[in-house]
């Protein structure tokens, strides 16, 4: 390392936290290259871990839909993962613990009513204290309870708690009278490359910043009423007329989405180069939106934390076949 | 004229103080749009409403069981049923019903519904009684139903769904839920055996119309196909060396026009030039006939009909005159009841007869002076359509008359013993089952077969095709036509200008039955039979002089026409124009069958009322002004109106194909002009209904529709909302199906929306990896994770448990505890011995676990108690692919009408999209799918959204789908608005409106994205064009496809290995794949592949004889029987389909000789 602290290529990079809500976070990125942004990315969809329903056992399932339909549904929904840090990968642990591995849950429910009635992600029973904050649940999950065998409490939570009222819980399926299902769930860690139930987010993108620098001389020879065609030239609000310094002014760069409406506006007119825009090749704008399963700010940690290992890993390869080369040239 | 009441200065004429209206008005107004009337479109739903989709075959099998079925009865040659040995004895019927649908099981008659019909295997059928006034020894009896009690059963006739007696007409959606069926599904079609049946559309030339056209001498002839309910026959009038001949079957010889008319009673020749036309033209064109007959002395009566007895052909002469009679009587009866059967012939008045032969005499000889006038036999005025009701009443009137018959030789056999121990009745001999079978077995089959007609027909009814619901709609309005699918001839297959808006112009098969099979238009209705009385009637009061009234001359006078009623000549009108209108008139105030056509040619006036004329409706103008106004349209929209009242109105009227060609349509109302007689309803309605799903099919290369029309059909989706409950033996369903985003008005018309048949995919158009050439797709596997393109495929196994002679019967029995292991093949079965709802099945698992008697031919002393050891095991196992994993999905037990017990296994499959299935969007743009990637690796766009699917460009200019590229831009739009969007044909959604709402959500308003790639992370150098695009599942996917083998079996026979997949046959290498390799010259390549690893054969073969020996295995030594000699034979290897060729040929005494020589 020290030795790539005096390079004078080497460069540092930094993140920058513009804006950050439970589920989506966006930041800046600079002083990296895209390869790295795009690694970032990448990482973020396929391999930063979480847990989702894995295997099912069907017990009993007389509702209209068929086994392996409810079980795919079962699968997409997000699960609360603070606890895929502390689990193995199934395919990675040899051992005999299955708490390890393994989150069981359960689908018990029947319909007593004359109503039909929806089975959601809120009637998943989920084995051992759901209270606590890193335990594997649902997304905005308040417990019917109804899972229990309790027939009178009909899709309101046990605690009656009101929590995230306004966030619905997600639908399964629809049982009618007398239709009854019943379902032993086991929710594994794993990552979005192997199945997309698994991937934390919903989007992770990044786009270029655009450096927008308007040529003033060429705009001075616009008319006022050319300059608000030019503003209006561009779909997204990236310029502004300013009605007292009578002049265009750049307004929100990172609405311009690179359609180049503007820039063909300008050759239309006959001023080629009234407007320059570059995507600064180092500055991306992220928007990671999370499905919950993670909060965002965690995913992009997680994911850098495997860029990270990986990283670390290809790095020991190294040695060891340098270590080798080293031997080789010394016999 | 009320248009220009308020005036009083009508446009046209001067006036010196006239200025136009448009002069005198604000300009500012001249400039508004022209008020065209709102919600024209509503009148489609309110038709549909009252039609349904398949109203034709419904109303023609509703005017089967109400109106014709009595008419059969009622026919003559029916109505009676006499005895040759008792003159007092008669059995007469007085009427006849159709009960409700139900069925007999241990003698108490149930209602049945067609859901029970199709899972128990079952006919959908109501029993048909008669009221009846026979003989009972010396009393009369008469057995009559009242409020369907009572009546005698003669059989069942099997009912068409959601016609007047079926029991689920007029339910309402829930009432359906109830009984099993899906509100959607249109009727119209059968369910006999459980199978449901259409009996297709057929199409065929008119009957009983005058058809001009050329022979292949270039010779002009009239041809007319007379049908009766009696009879049918074919006659001809021919031109030869310019003289006129009269061409039939029951004649050996063509007969002199001239003789033959003078036969029929019009001995003077001037009164047939006058019946024909005073024209000195046609008179000459007439002269060499008139010589010609005059050379052969014919000048009375009676010898034209000796000469016509000489003619009669021998077969038929055996046929008409079982006793002796003279030939003139022989040729005077042929004339008057075969020979233009249709035509009365009073009491031997041959009067229009001769009539009717002068006027086709005209038309040749006008055909001749003007070839214009030859008819063009694919015009569509000219074609009727059969359907269903008469193609049923045509078996049903042979059945009946077979029962008849039957009923006739009983009496005759019984009655002519003299001495009884009890009374004759003839009502005991009704037998049920000639007429429930004949028409059961008949629809089942789809064999036609009318003995009296000779008329002997394959293939009239086709298995409903339930892959999708679009296929089971579509099945239901398409036509097949009689003609030869061989002949190399593109008339009949061409589209015909006729058919516009009668036939959808888009939906035909590719391949050899292109344009032989049609289907209907969207609001195409198929006439059916109307009275013809009233009619008659009719046009004589209003001033058409009887024929009967006219001499030759009067017929043709100027300026007056002669007036037909389907095909028959009623007299002749004054003046035609007037009349015709006057037709009309009435007909629009509800006065005459709203399907009674009328259309006028110079000269002629036709009325038809007749069944399988194709007509539609369309908005009557009058005067340049539209009858119909907003008020009624709102009217409409309140739910005061039906579109029944705007048929009686007078504002709607339906045309058929001829009276069409005397109005003047506008397309718009804008079109709309003084001359203006009609106007289209929607013009997207001269589609149909596969057609009717594509969106922008007016930007379209047309035979992409077309090709859109076959695959809407193979799409898999929802079938119906009964789908689930349904037993059928392969269902294909998609897991998530959705309502696609750009609709069209058709969608929403016909219930598509209801019932998808495929998804919203996000399609990205660029190239990607290479594996999307040759119109390949690139799809997302995220996206296959989350559900896209994911199918449930369904079979169904089962088996039937027989009865046999010696009353023992095959049973289901438990497995034994031996059975029972977690691995054996008996694991999935229950304890009943069928296998487990639910479990998983793989191939060799046994799933009914059946056992059969050893002995099902010899008496035995208790059948019912055998031991266990009488029983062999006749298990079915289940023969799936290999790796495939299957769960059995549904399980019944039933037993149908005859007592049969059957049991039905449903096995499911979920499959996921791989690589190779096909997928199609709505443009007839089908590809395979050619590779799947990872999300991280596709492109993506600013926003984050990630393709499902990609398509590569070089789809687009070679298919010009242009629709394709509206309908991303739409689905975009409409995601963003949140409304669905509109791709109507000959309408929908501007690409203008579509681009602003995409504009104003910050997107480019040509659809394209920037995009960066997945892999790298930098932007594409090319905007790609990126949107939701509606995408199908074709049914044909890999799995069912893919096949390979090393080794595996081979035919018994040749012992070459077998052929097919089904059969896990060998991949042949066929003769240019042969070809290639003889060309390369690779010698042993094609010894190894032709011989060694097909049916290799190790031959003994004697030197001496060159015949083939064989190895004794006892001794291990060669022997040739022939030389009964070891030593001169010589073993060598040849194929094994060679050696059997020569024992084969030895079979036939052919002696093949092998001559051989050291190697």
């Amino acid at each position: 390392m020290s030795k790539a602290d005096g390079d004078p290529r080497q460069r540092r990079p930094n993140i920058v936290v513009q804006e950050m809500t439970e589920d989506t976070i966006k930041f800046v990125l600079t002083g990296t290259d895209t390869s790295i942004a795009n690694a970032l990315r990448r990482v973020i969809i396929a391999e930063v871990p979480t847990i989702a329903i894995d295997l099912v056992e069907v017990i009993e399932n007389s509702s209209c839909l068929c086994d392996e339909f409810i079980a795919h549904r079962l699968g997409l929904i997000p699960l609360v993962s603070h606890k895929a840090a502390d689990m193995e990968f199934p395919y990675d642990y040899a051992g005999d613990d299955e708490t390890v591995t393994d989150v069981p849950i359960e689908l018990r429910v029947k319909c007593v009513s004359d109503q039909t009635e929806d089975v959601t992600s809120n009637d998943l029973l989920i084995n051992g204290d759901y209270t606590q904050y890193d335990t594997v649940k649902p997304v905005h999950y308040r417990p019917s309870g109804r899972a229990f065998g309790d027939a009178t409490a009909s899709g309101a939570p046990a605690d009656g708690s009101q929590a995230d009222g306004d966030k619905h819980p997600i639908l399964i399926l629809k049982l009618r009278k007398n239709q009854e299902i019943n379902m032993r769930c086991v929710a594994r860690k794993g990552v979005g490359r192997d199945h997309a139930k698994w991937q934390p987010v919903a989007t992770a993108v990044y786009r270029f910043e655009p450096e927008i620098t308007i040529n003033e001389d060429l705009m001075a020879t616009l008319t006022e009423e050319e300059k608000i065609k030019f503003v209006e030239s561009s779909p997204t609000p990236v310029f502004r007329y300013n009605d007292q310094t009578r002049k265009v002014e750049v307004n929100m760069p990172e609405s311009y989405t690179y359609d180049g409406e503007c820039l063909k506006w300008a050759e239309d007119m006959g001023k080629p180069g009234l407007v320059d825009i570059r995507a600064k090749e180092d500055t991306f704008l992220f928007t990671v939106e999370s499905t919950g399963a993670l909060p965002p700010e965690t995913i992009v940690l997680n994911a850098l934390k495997v860029l990270d290992t990986k990283l670390e890993m290809t790095k020991s390869e190294l040695d060891i076949v340098k270590s080798e080369m080293d031997t080789a040239g010394v016999e | 004229m009320r248009a220009f009441d308020k005036g009083e200065i009508k446009p046209g004429v001067h006036h010196p103080d006239w200025v136009p209206d448009c002069l005198q008005v604000d300009p500012a107004t001249l400039n508004a749009p022209i008020k065209t009337l709102k919600d024209k479109f509503e009148l489609l739903p309110a038709f549909l409403k009252v039609r349904g989709l398949v109203r034709q075959h419904i109303d023609s099998f509703n005017y089967l069981i109400n109106e014709e079925i009595k008419k059969i009865i009622a026919a003559k040659a029916n109505e009676k049923v006499t005895c040759d040995t008792d003159p007092n004895f008669y059995l007469k019927y007085t009427n006849i019903q159709v009960g409700k649908p139900s069925v007999e099981e241990d003698f108490i008659v149930e209602e049945i519904t067609p859901q029970q019909c199709r899972l128990r295997d079952m006919t959908y059928a109501a029993p048909v009684t008669v009221d009846v006034e026979y003989t009972r020894g010396k009393e009369i009896v008469t057995n009559t139903s009242k409020n369907g009690v009572g009546g005698v059963t003669i059989g069942r006739i099997p009912l068409m769904l959601r016609s007047s007696r079926c029991i689920l007409t007029g339910k309402s959606e829930e009432e359906l839920a109830r009984l099993g069926e899906c509100p959607l599904d249109p009727g119209g079609y059968f369910v006999v055996k459980g199978t449901e049946k259409v009996i297709l559309i057929q199409e065929q030339l008119s009957k009983n119309r005058i058809i001009i056209d050329i022979d292949n001498k270039g010779e002009v002839g009239a041809s007319v196909t007379s049908s009766t309910h009696e009879r049918k026959s074919k006659t001809n009038i021919v031109v030869k060396h310019g003289k006129l001949y009269l061409r039939h079957n029951t004649f050996t010889d063509e007969i002199p026009i001239m003789v033959a008319l003078k036969a029929m009673g019009c001995e003077s020749d001037q009164e047939v030039v006058q019946m024909v036309g005073p024209d000195t033209a046609y008179a000459s064109l007439l002269l060499p006939s008139l010589l010609e007959c005059s050379a052969l002395a014919i000048f009375t009566q009676q010898q034209a009909l000796e000469y016509c007895g000489g003619k009669v052909r021998m077969a038929t002469r055996m046929m008409y005159s079982r006793n002796k009679r003279s030939k003139v009587d022989e040729a005077r009866d042929i004339l008057a009841g075969v020979v233009l059967a249709h035509v009365p012939v009073p009491a031997y008045d041959f009067r229009q007869k001769c009539v009717y032969v002068a006027i086709m005499i005209r038309r040749i000889l006008h055909a001749m002076v003007d070839p214009t006038q030859v008819d063009d036999k694919d015009y569509y005025g000219n074609k009727r359509l059969e359907l269903a009701g008469q193609l049923l009443a045509l078996l049903f009137e042979d059945c009946f008359k077979r029962l008849n018959a039957d009923l006739k030789r009983q009496a005759d056999a019984v009655l002519s013993k003299s001495n009884r121990a009890t009374q004759f009745d003839i009502i005991k001999c009704i037998r049920q089952d000639t007429l429930s079978n004949g028409l059961e077995h008949a629809i089942s089959s789809g064999n036609w077969t009318v003995k009296r007609f000779r008329m002997e027909r394959k293939g009239v009814t086709q298995v409903l095709s339930r892959l999708s619901f679009i296929s089971a709609l579509g099945m239901m309005t398409r036509i097949t036509s009689q003609f030869e699918k061989t002949r190399k001839v593109s008339g009949p297959r061409a589209l015909q200008p006729s058919q516009w808006g009668m036939l959808c112009p888009s939906d035909t098969p590719e391949g050899e039955s292109c344009g032989l099979v049609k289907n209907l238009a969207l609001m195409t209705h198929v006439t059916t039979d109307d009275e013809e009385e009233p009619l008659r009637s009719l046009a004589h009061v209003l001033g058409v002089e009887p024929l009967l009234l006219l001499v030759g001359q009067e017929l043709h006078s100027p300026g007056s026409a002669l007036v037909f009623l389907n095909g028959h000549i009623l007299g002749v009108h004054q003046d035609p124009a007037r009349f015709a209108s006057d037709f009309r008139l009435l007909r629009r105030r509800g006065r005459v069958g709203e399907f009674v056509s009328v259309h006028t040619t110079t000269g002629n006036v036709y009325i038809a009322s007749d069944g399988g004329r194709v007509c539609r409706p369309l908005l009557i103008v009058e005067n340049g002004e539209l009858l119909v106004k907003q008020v009624h349209l709102d009217a409409l929209k309140a739910g005061r109106w039906t579109f029944n009242d705007f048929l009686t109105q007078g504002f709607v009227e339906y045309l058929d194909v001829n009276e069409e060609n005397n109005s003047y349509i506008a397309l718009y109302e804008s079109e709309i002009t003084p001359e203006t007689t009609h106007l289209e309803i929607e013009p997207f309605t001269l589609l149909g209904v596969c057609a009717g799903i594509i969106p922008y099919p007016h930007h379209n290369q047309s035979p992409r529709n077309t090709y859109q029309c076959a695959m809407g059909k193979q799409a898999m989706g929802n079938i119906a909302f009964n789908q689930l409950n349904r037993m059928d033996t392969l269902m294909y369903l998609l897991v998530y199906p959705q309502k696609p985003i750009v609709k069209t008005k058709t969608i929403e018309l016909i219930g598509y929306d209801r019932l998808g048949a495929g998804q919203n995919a996000t399609v990205a158009v660029m190239s990607y990896s290479g594996y999307d050439i040759e119109d390949a797709i690139v799809m997302n596997r995220a996206s296959l994770d989350r559900g896209f393109g994911r199918c449930i495929v369904l079979r169904k196994y089962g088996c039937t448990i027989k009865k046999y002679s010696n009353r023992t019967q095959d049973r289901i029995v438990p497995p034994t505890p031996a059975q029972t292991g977690p691995n054996g093949r008996h694991r999935l079965l229950d304890k009943d011995g069928i296998a487990a709802v639910g479990e998983k099945i793989s191939p060799g698992d046994v799933y009914i676990n059946k056992q059969s008697p050893g002995n099902t031919r010899d008496p035995l002393p208790n059948p019912q108690a055998m031991p266990d050891s009488f029983y062999r095991p006749t298990a079915q196992s289940y023969k799936g692919p290999q790796g495939e994993s299957c769960v059995v999905d549904k399980v019944m037990l039933t037993t149908s009408d005859e007592g049969q017990f059957n049991v039905k296994c449903l096995v499911r499959h979920t499959r996921r999209p791989e690589v190779g299935d096909k997928f199609s969007s709505r443009h007839g743009q089908k590809g395979v799918c050619g590779t799947i990637v990872e999300q991280s690796d596709l492109p993506f766009s600013e926003r984050g959204i990630c393709p499902d699917l990609i398509m590569n460009p070089h789809g687009f200019p070679s298919r010009m789908t242009v629709g394709k590229m509206i309908e991303l831009l739409g689905g975009k739009a409409g995601l963003q608005d949140g409304k669905f969007k509109y791709g109507t044909a000959f309408g929908g959604d501007t690409v203008t409106s579509l681009s602003e709402v995409l504009v104003e959500h910050g997107f480019s308003y040509n659809g394209k994205d920037l995009m960066h790639c997945g892999i790298t992370g930098e932007p594409l150098v090319a905007y790609i064009f990126m949107g939701p695009v509606y995408y199908q599942k074709l049914k044909h996917m890999v799995l069912d496809k893919m096949h390979a083998r090393a080794r595996g079996p081979r035919v018994v026979l040749t012992r070459q290995p077998t052929e097919g997949r089904a059969r896990d046959g060998g991949l042949r290498l066929g003769e240019m794949e042969r070809d290639c390799l003889i060309g390369y010259g690779a010698a042993m390549l094609i010894l190894e592949r032709l011989m060694i690893s097909s049916d290799q054969f190790e031959a003994q073969v004697c030197t001496n004889c060159g015949l083939l020996g064989y190895k004794h295995h006892g001794t291990g030594r060669n022997l040739c029987q022939q030389c009964a000699d070891g030593g001169t034979v010589s073993a060598l290897k040849l194929p094994y389909a060679c050696k059997l060729l020569f024992q084969e040929l030895q079979s036939m005494n052919i002696c093949p000789r092998l001559t051989l020589s050291d190697a």
